[in-house]
C-alpha cells in the first residue's frame, strides 16, 4: 500500500516524462550524473509476485528483490525540462524525455506565489509564422536577366549609420572640385546580419567568445563583415583594447551595465567599435527591463557590471529619457559624442503598435546623429524573462518593419535611417529566407539571436524545450556561467558551426537574390515577393498568389 | 572553283535562310569554296560537309553565330570583326576571324580552333567544354577580353593576349571565370577581378610552355600580326587561370580547421587566454557529459549518524535505538543494552514499562509493517549494571527533587564524574513514578533495580529534607549548578459545588503504591480519563471499589491499552461529561444526571508548588518559565512537570538536557543540539518485506535484522556494490570502527550510492567548483 496524497505532485504532472527501459539500462549512471536539473535520480523499488505453479492454481511465492531504478524527480524547482542529456549520453538508449500532453505545469508552477520565469522565447502560435506565408514569387526569366547565385559576386551590404540624401550632402565646388564642408554622419557598410545582442551573462564566457570569434573570423578569413552586437553586459576589457573591436557593436541599456570599462578603456583602444546600440526594450519582453537571474551573476559577470551578486533587474526604460524627442537628443547626442562622432548609433526598440510614430520621430533627426532604427519582433529570445510577457506580450516583427519602411517612403526619407529587423529571424532554421523577405519589406538587415545559440549546441526549441537559460543550469554549456557545464561547450566547435552557417546564409541569400535579378540588395523591392495569404498580402501591399 | 554569294542584290537583302539555301544548292553542287559577302546573316558556315573534302568560306561582315555548331573538315575566315556568339558550339571548325569577336566568342565550343585578332565581347569562352573523345577546344585572343568571360567553363584552352588593352581596362576584364570548373585560360598581362572562390591562378608549368610556344606562331600566322611574335613569345609575362579540383572544392567545404586556426593563430595571439582570460578562470578543456573528480556536477558524502534516527528524533530523551539496534547486529549485545543507560536511568520502568513510546510511533518500520519492538528492548536493560564513572571532577551539583527528571539529571551529571546531591523532601525517591504510577502498569520489582541502580553510582540523596527559600539560596552559593525538579503536586481543581469531597489522585496513588489500601466508598467516579486517571480506577479497584466509573470532557486521553485494561476490570468510562457540582448522592453533571459515587478522585492534572521555594517566579498557566535551554537562573537550571506537565520521558529528557548543558557549561563547550531527523525519501524501504504478523515475543536479534538504520550506516554495502566505477572502498578503522569513501577520481557523481542506500547516508552536494 502506498500513501500518496491527490496533491502530490507526480511525474504526469509535468511538462516531460522520463522514459525509462530497466531492460536496457545497466546503470552506467551516466544520465543521473549528466543531468543539470537533478531531474532524475536513482531509487530503489521492490519487485514481488505470486505465482501458480501446476494445473490448478497453486499459489507460490515468488522471488522478492529491491531493484535500483531511474526515477523522475517531481518537484517544481526539479523538474525535467526535456534537454535530452540523458537520452544523449545513454550508451543503451534506455532513456529519453518525452513531451506530456497531460502536463499540469502551467497550474502548478506559480508555487510560492512568484511568477514563471524561462528563458527560450515565446511558445504560443510559434507555428503561425507571417514569414512561411510569403515567399518569392517574381522570378526574372525571359523577362530580364536573373542572375546565377553560386557564381555571379553580389554586394551584399547593408548600411549603419545615417545615409544623408544627395541634396542634404555638405558639398561645394571649389576650383572645381567637389569638397565636404564638413565631415559626413559615419555610415559603415555591413553584412545585413548582425549577431544580436546577447550579454556577457546572459552567455557563459566561452560561448560569448564563441559569437565573437565567428564574427572576427567570418570578417578576416571569408571577406563577410559581420558585427555583432555586445548586449547590455558590456564589453571584456581585452576585446576592448583589440583590433576586433571593430566588428563589435556596443549597446548601451537601461541599466547601463559595463560602460565604466568601456570608457575607462577608450584611451587604449586600438579601432574604434563598429557602432553603438541603444536598447529601448527587446523583442522577447517588452516593456521590461533586462533580467539576469542571481544564479547567473558570477564574479566576473559583478566585476564588468559593478553590482555585487543578486537578481539583475534593468529598469524598463532609460532613467531620464521620456520623450522620443528627448531621447534623439540627449542620448543619441552623448553616444555619438562618446566617439567623437566618429561611430554610429542606432537605438533599438520592441516592435510595437507606436514603431512607426517613432520612426517618423527620428527621421525628423535635423542633427544627422541617428544611424539606424533596430525592430526587435515577437519571438525574439531573452535569457530570462517572466512567461507572462514572453507568450503575451509583442509585436510580430514583418508588418512592423512594412509599416515604418512605407511611412518612409512617403515622405520620401526611406533609406535615409537604416531599418533593421529581428525577432524570430531563422526560426525554422533558414534565417536567409526570412532575412531575404524581410529585407524585400523594407528592411536593410536583420539581428539574430538564438540560431546562433541552437549553432553552437543549444537544444532548446519554441515547443517548450529546455527554455531554461534563466536557471543558471544550461546542459550544453551555453547561457551559464558554471565552470563545471561551461567546460562542456567547445569554442571552436561552437563558432566553426556558426561561420559555416553564416557562408551558407551568404550562398542561401544570393539564391534568392540571383532569380529576382538583384547583385545588391533588394531593399523594399516588395514586387519580388507574393503572399499566399489575403490578409498578409493586404496588409504587407504585396500581391496575393494561389 | 569559289562560289561567290553576293547578300544584297539589287538593293535587296537576301534574308539569313535564302542565303543558306544559297550556301546549300552550292554544297549540293559539289562546291567547296564560298565566298560570302555577308550583310549581317547569321549561323554562316556550319554545320556543313562535304564528300569533296574541306570546306573554306571567307566571310565580309558576318552576322551573328558565325560558325556555330561548325565541324572539323571547315575553316571559316573573316577580315574584320564578327557579331556575337562567334564559333557558338564549335565542333570542330577552323574559324578565324582578323577582327574582334563579338560578345560570347567561343561560346559552349567543344571542339575545333577560334582564332580572333581582336578583342573578345563580355562573357567570351563562356561554357567552353571538352569532350576527352577529341582534342580540346581553342580560343586565341589578340587583345583583351570583355567582363564575365569564361563563366561556367568546363573544358578547353583559351588564350588571351591583352595587346593593346585600353587604359582602365585589364586583359580579362571584371569577374572572370566565374563557375569555370574545367579547361585553362592563359593570359598576359593583369588578370582583373578574377572568381578566385572557383579557380586559381598559376605560373606557367613545362607543357604550357610547350603549347603557347607551338600554338603563338600559328595563331599570328592565322591572324596575319606575325610581327607581334617577339613581343608575345616572352612566356614570363603569362600566367594561367585553371579550376580548382573537385578536391579541392570539396575540401574547402568541409574545412573544419579554418576557425581553429583563426582561433589559435590569430584571436589567441592577440589576447592570450582569449578576451576573458583576466576575469574567469578557464583551461580552455573541453569535456563530456560525464566526469570525474573536479569536473562532476555533484560529489556524493557519506554522511553517517549526521542525522538521527526518526525513533531517536521522536524520543524526549533521545534514545538513539538505531544504534542499539546497530549493535545487536553486530553481536554486542551487552553494549547495545548498556547504550540506553547514558540516556536514561530508567529503561526498564519508563522505556520498556510506562513509557508510551513516541519512538515505536516514529519508526521508519511503520511505513512497512509494524514498528520495532523498542519499548522491549528497554526491558532488556533494566538488569544492566550501571557504567563506570568518570573520574572525580570535583564539581558540585544539587539536585532538588527525586523524580525522574531530577534522577535523570543526576544520573547524567554522576557517571561524568561530578559530585551531585538529590534533595528530596519524602522518605522515598522516584516521584511519581513511585508514588503514582499503578503497579498494574509498572512491575515493581523493574523499578526497585533500576533505583537500586541510580543509588549505586555515589549520588548522595538527601531524602526528608524540603528546600526552602534559605536553603535554595545556600545551594546556588554552594553547588556549581543546582537542577530543580520537585515536579507539580497541586491538583487543579475547578470550584465546583462541594469540591472539598474530592480526593486528589496523588495523594490516593501514593497510599496505594505504599500498600496502605485508602479508604474508599464502594462507588468511585474518577474525574480524568488521562493515564493518570486509569492509574487511579486500577488503584481503587485494588482498594475494593466495586463500580469504578471515569469521566473526562473529551475523548480519554489514556493509551488504548491503559482504557482497556481498566474496562476489562470492570470500569465504565463515559465523555462527554461535564461536572457541575460534587454533591453526598456522587457528581452532578450539567446534563441533569447524577453519577452515584461515595468517593470522587480528581485525576486532570497538577501544578507546582512554589511558593516555599522561590519568590513569586515568573509561571506560565501555573507552571515555571525557564529562559532559553531550561535555564531558570545563571547556575540553575528547570526540569520536569515542574515547567510543563508532560511523559515522564519528557522529564527524563529535560532532565539529561539539564544535564549535558551544565556539563557542557563546566567545560566551557558548546551544548551539542539533538541532530536533525534524516529525511523520510532519503530511506529505501523497499528492501524491507513486509512481515505477515509482528513477533509475539520480541527477539532483539531479530528486531535489529528488521530495524531500517535510518541515518546511520548498516554496513550492507550496497554503495559499494552498486557503483558503476569501483569508486566506494570501505575503510576499517580502530575499534572495529569503519566508513566508506567514494574516491573522487573514479566517481562521477552519479549519486547511485545515495539512491541505494537504504539508510540515507550517501548525499550528494553540489560539486562547489
Amino acid at each position: 500500500m502506498e500513501t500518496v496524497t491527490v496533491n502530490e505532485l507526480t511525474p504526469n504532472d509535468l511538462p516531460w516524462r522520463i522514459e525509462w527501459d530497466p531492460c536496457l539500462c545497466k546503470l552506467c549512471g551516466s544520465c543521473v550524473a549528466a543531468c543539470t536539473f537533478q531531474a532524475i535520480r536513482v531509487s530503489v523499488e521492490a519487485r514481488s509476485y505470486v505465482y501458480s505453479q501446476g494445473d490448478v492454481p497453486t499459489p507460490l511465492e515468488g522471488e522478492r528483490y529491491a531493484v535500483p531504478v531511474i526515477k523522475q524527480t517531481a518537484t517544481v524547482q526539479q523538474h525535467c525540462v526535456g534537454c535530452g542529456m540523458c537520452e544523449k549520453t545513454c550508451p543503451n538508449r534506455a532513456i529519453r524525455p518525452r513531451r506530456n500532453e497531460d502536463s499540469r505545469w502551467e497550474i502548478f508552477a506559480r508555487e510560492g506565489g512568484s511568477p514563471i520565469k524561462r528563458g527560450g522565447r515565446a511558445n504560443l502560435n510559434a507555428g503561425d509564422r507571417t514569414f512561411d506565408k510569403i515567399v518569392v514569387g517574381r522570378i526574372s526569366q525571359m523577362t530580364d536577366p536573373s542572375l546565377d547565385a553560386e557564381r555571379h559576386t553580389f554586394d551584399i551590404l547593408a548600411p549603419f549609420g545615417r545615409v544623408l540624401p544627395a541634396d542634404k550632402m555638405p558639398l561645394s565646388v571649389k576650383d572645381g572640385k567637389l569638397s565636404l564642408n564638413k565631415p559626413l554622419p559615419p555610415v559603415r557598410w555591413i553584412y545585413p546580419l548582425i549577431f544580436g545582442d546577447m550579454s556577457i551573462g546572459a552567455l557563459s564566457p566561452r560561448a560569448w567568445e564563441a559569437v565573437c570569434l565567428a564574427a572576427a573570423c567570418l570578417n578576416e578569413k571569408y571577406n563577410l563583415p559581420v558585427r555583432m552586437c555586445s548586449g547590455e553586459g558590456g564589453m571584456p576589457m581585452r576585446l576592448l583594447k583589440s583590433k576586433y573591436l571593430k566588428y563589435m557593436i556596443l549597446q548601451i541599456a537601461s541599466g547601463h551595465f559595463g560602460w565604466n570599462r568601456i570608457v575607462k578603456a577608450m584611451p587604449e583602444m586600438q579601432e574604434d567599435p563598429a557602432g553603438i546600440l541603444i536598447k529601448i526594450g527587446q523583442g522577447a519582453k517588452p516593456g521590461d527591463g533586462g533580467l539576469l537571474m542571481a544564479a547567473k551573476v558570477a564574479p566576473h559577470i559583478q566585476a564588468i557590471r559593478g553590482v555585487p551578486k543578486s537578481d539583475l533587474l534593468s529598469p524598463p526604460n532609460h532613467q531620464g529619457l521620456y520623450s522620443i524627442e528627448e531621447s534623439v537628443q540627449k542620448m543619441f547626442l552623448s553616444m555619438n559624442a562618446a566617439f567623437k562622432f566618429r561611430v554610429p548609433v542606432g537605438i533599438k526598440t520592441s516592435a510595437t503598435a507606436s514603431s512607426v510614430s517613432i520612426y517618423n520621430n527620428l527621421l525628423r533627426d535635423p542633427y544627422h546623429i541617428v544611424g539606424g532604427y533596430f525592430i526587435d519582433g515577437l519571438y525574439g529570445g531573452t535569457g530570462a524573462a517572466n512567461e507572462i510577457s514572453l507568450d503575451h506580450t509583442g509585436h510580430p516583427i514583418v508588418s512592423k518593419v512594412r509599416d515604418c519602411y512605407l511611412a518612409a517612403v512617403a515622405q520620401g526619407r526611406q533609406g535615409q535611417i537604416p531599418l533593421w529587423g529581428a525577432g524570430g529571424v531563422g526560426m525554422t532554421g533558414n534565417a536567409a529566407a526570412d532575412a531575404f523577405k524581410l529585407i524585400c519589406l523594407g528592411a536593410n538587415g536583420v539581428s539574430v539571436g538564438k540560431i546562433l545559440l541552437q549553432l553552437m549546441g543549444c537544444i532548446g526549441n519554441d515547443h517548450s524545450r529546455c527554455n531554461s537559460c534563466n536557471t543558471g543550469l544550461c546542459p550544453t554549456g551555453i547561457t551559464t556561467q558554471d565552470i563545471k557545464l561551461v567546460r562542456r561547450l567547445d569554442v571552436d566547435k561552437a563558432a566553426q558551426n556558426i561561420v559555416d552557417y553564416v557562408r551558407a546564409f551568404d550562398q542561401e541569400l544570393r539564391k534568392l537574390m540571383a532569380p529576382i535579378g538583384n547583385s545588391s540588395l533588394p531593399v523594399g523591392r516588395s514586387d519580388a515577393l507574393v503572399a499566399t495569404d489575403k490578409a498578409v498580402a493586404e496588409q504587407l501591399k504585396i500581391p496575393y498568389a494561389c | 572553283m569559289v562560289l561567290k554569294i553576293q547578300s544584297l542584290v539589287d538593293n535587296k537583302r537576301l534574308s539569313t535562310q535564302e542565303l543558306l539555301q544559297a550556301v546549300y544548292q552550292g554544297l549540293e553542287q559539289g562546291e567547296t569554296e564560298f565566298e560570302i559577302a555577308a550583310c549581317g546573316q547569321h549561323d554562316i558556315g556550319g554545320p556543313l560537309w562535304s564528300p569533296k573534302g574541306r570546306l573554306v568560306f571567307k566571310v565580309t561582315n558576318p552576322g551573328q553565330r558565325l560558325g556555330s555548331m561548325c565541324l572539323d573538315g571547315t575553316t571559316i575566315i573573316v577580315e574584320g570583326s564578327t557579331s556575337a556568339d562567334v564559333g557558338w558550339l564549335n565542333a570542330g571548325g577552323e574559324i578565324i576571324v582578323r577582327g574582334d569577336g563579338g560578345d560570347t566568342a567561343g561560346h559552349c565550343a567543344a571542339s575545333g580552333k577560334i582564332y580572333i585578332g581582336g578583342r573578345g565581347g563580355t562573357r567570351t569562352g563562356s561554357l567552353m567544354k571538352h569532350d576527352p573523345a577529341y582534342a580540346p577546344p581553342e580560343l586565341w585572343i589578340l587583345k583583351n577580353v570583355g567582363s564575365f568571360g569564361f563563366e561556367f567553363m568546363g573544358g578547353g584552352l583559351a588564350v588571351v593576349c591583352g595587346i593593346d588593352t585600353p587604359a582602365g581596362l585589364t586583359t580579362l576584364g571584371d569577374r572572370a571565370c566565374a563557375g569555370m570548373v574545367g579547361g585553362t585560360v592563359y593570359f598576359r598581362g593583369e588578370p582583373g577581378g578574377v572568381s578566385l572562390a572557383t579557380v586559381k591562378i598559376e605560373e606557367l608549368d613545362e607543357q604550357d610552355k610547350k603549347f603557347l610556344t607551338a600554338g603563338l606562331p600559328l595563331f599570328l600566322q592565322k591572324i596575319q600580326r606575325e610581327q607581334l611574335l617577339p613581343q608575345l613569345k616572352d612566356l614570363a609575362q603569362w600566367k594561367k587561370i585553371v579550376a580548382k579540383s573537385y578536391a579541392e572544392h570539396a575540401a574547402a567545404k568541409s574545412q573544419s580547421g579554418a576557425l581553429k586556426d583563426f582561433h589559435k593563430n590569430e584571436w589567441l595571439q592577440n589576447m592570450p587566454g582569449g578576451i576573458f582570460g583576466d576575469i574567469y578562470a578557464d583551461d580552455g578543456r573541453v569535456v563530456t557529459l560525464v566526469n570525474h573528480a573536479a569536473d562532476r556536477l555533484r560529489i556524493p558524502e557519506w554522511k553517517n549518524y549526521i542525522y538521527s534516527a526518526p525513533c531517536e528524533a521522536a524520543c524526549p530523551a533521545g534514545i538513539p535505538s538505531q544504534l542499539r539496534f546497530a549493535l545487536l547486529r553486530q553481536n554486542r549485545i551487552a553494549d547495545a543494552y548498556k547504550l540506553v543507560l547514558e540516556y536514561t536511568p530508567f529503561p526498564g520502568a519508563v522505556c520498556g514499562a510506562v513509557c508510551p513510546n513516541p519512538c515505536m510511533e516514529a519508526c521508519s518500520r511503520c511505513r512497512v509493517d509494524t514498528p520495532l519492538n523498542i519499548k522491549a528492548l528497554g526491558t532488556f536493560s533494566a538488569d544492566i549494571p550501571a557504567p563506570p564513572l568518570a573520574a572525580e571532577t570535583g564539581r558540585k551539583i544539587a539536585v532538588v527533587g527525586a523524580g525522574v527528571g531530577g534522577l535523570t539529571a543526576a544520573w547524567v551529571l554522576r557517571l561524568r564524574g561530578h559530585a551531585v546531591t538529590v534533595y528530596e523532601k519524602d522518605e522515598q525517591i522516584g516521584g511519581k513514578l513511585f508514588n503514582a504510577v499503578s503497579r498494574e502498569r509498572l512491575d515493581f520489582t523493574v523499578l526497585q533495580k533500576e533505583l537500586e541502580r541510580l543509588r549505586s553510582i555515589g549520588i548522595k540523596f538527601k531524602t526528608g529534607t524540603s528546600v526552602d527559600k534559605k536553603l535554595y539560596q545556600e545551594l546556588k552559593k554552594d553547588y556549581d549548578f543546582v537542577v530543580l525538579a520537585i515536579g507539580a503536586y497541586q491538583p487543579k481543581t475547578p470550584s465546583w459545588p462541594g469540591k472539598e469531597k474530592i480526593l486528589p489522585s496523588l495523594d490516593f496513588l501514593k497510599k496505594v503504591n505504599n500498600g496502605e489500601k485508602p479508604k474508599i466508598g464502594k462507588r468511585v467516579v474518577v474525574i480524568g480519563c488521562g493515564n493518570s486517571g486509569m492509574d487511579v480506577v486500577f488503584g481503587a479497584m485494588q482498594s475494593g471499589a466495586q463500580e469504578v466509573t471515569a469521566i473526562d470532557v473529551q475523548q480519554p486521553s489514556a493509551f488504548a491499552v491503559e482504557i482497556e485494561r481498566a474496562e476489562a476490570l470492570g470500569a465504565k468510562l463515559i465523555w462527554p461529561a461535564f461536572t457541575e457540582a460534587i454533591t453526598d448522592e456522587g457528581v452532578k453533571l450539567n446534563d441533569g444526571r447524577v453519577l452515584p459515587a461515595d468517593t470522587v478522585i480528581i485525576a486532570i492534572g497538577e501544578v507546582p508548588i512554589v511558593e516555599g521555594l522561590l519568590d513569586k517566579p515568573e509561571l506560565t498557566r501555573g507552571y515555571l518559565r525557564t529562559g532559553e535551554g531550561r535555564l531558570f537562573e545563571s547556575n540553575v537550571y528547570a526540569v520536569g512537570d515542574l515547567t510543563r506537565l508532560g511523559l515522564l520521558v519528557e522529564a527524563i529528557g529535560g532532565g539529561r538536557e539539564a544535564a549535558l548543558r551544565i556539563q557542557a557549561a563546566l567545560l566551557g563547550a558548546e551544548y551539542v543540539p539533538p541532530k536533525m531527523r534524516v529525511a523520510q525519501d532519503k530511506l529505501a524501504l523497499e528492501y524491507f518485506s513486509k512481515e505477515e504478523s509482528p513477533a509475539a515475543v520480541c527477539e532483539p536479534i531479530k528486531e535489529a535484522l528488521r530495524c531500517v538504520s535510518c541515518g546511520s550506516c548498516r554496513d550492507c554495502q550496497m554503495c559499494l556494490k552498486s557503483c558503476p566505477e569501483n569508486a566506494i572502498t570501505r575503510v576499517v578503522l580502530e575499534a572495529g570502527d569503519y566508513k566508506y569513501v567514494s574516491e573522487p577520481k573514479k566517481c562521477i557523481g552519479c549519486g547511485i550510492c545515495a539512491g541505494v542506500c537504504p539508510c540515507g547516508i550517501w548525499t550528494l552536494k553540489d560539486n562547489p567548483l
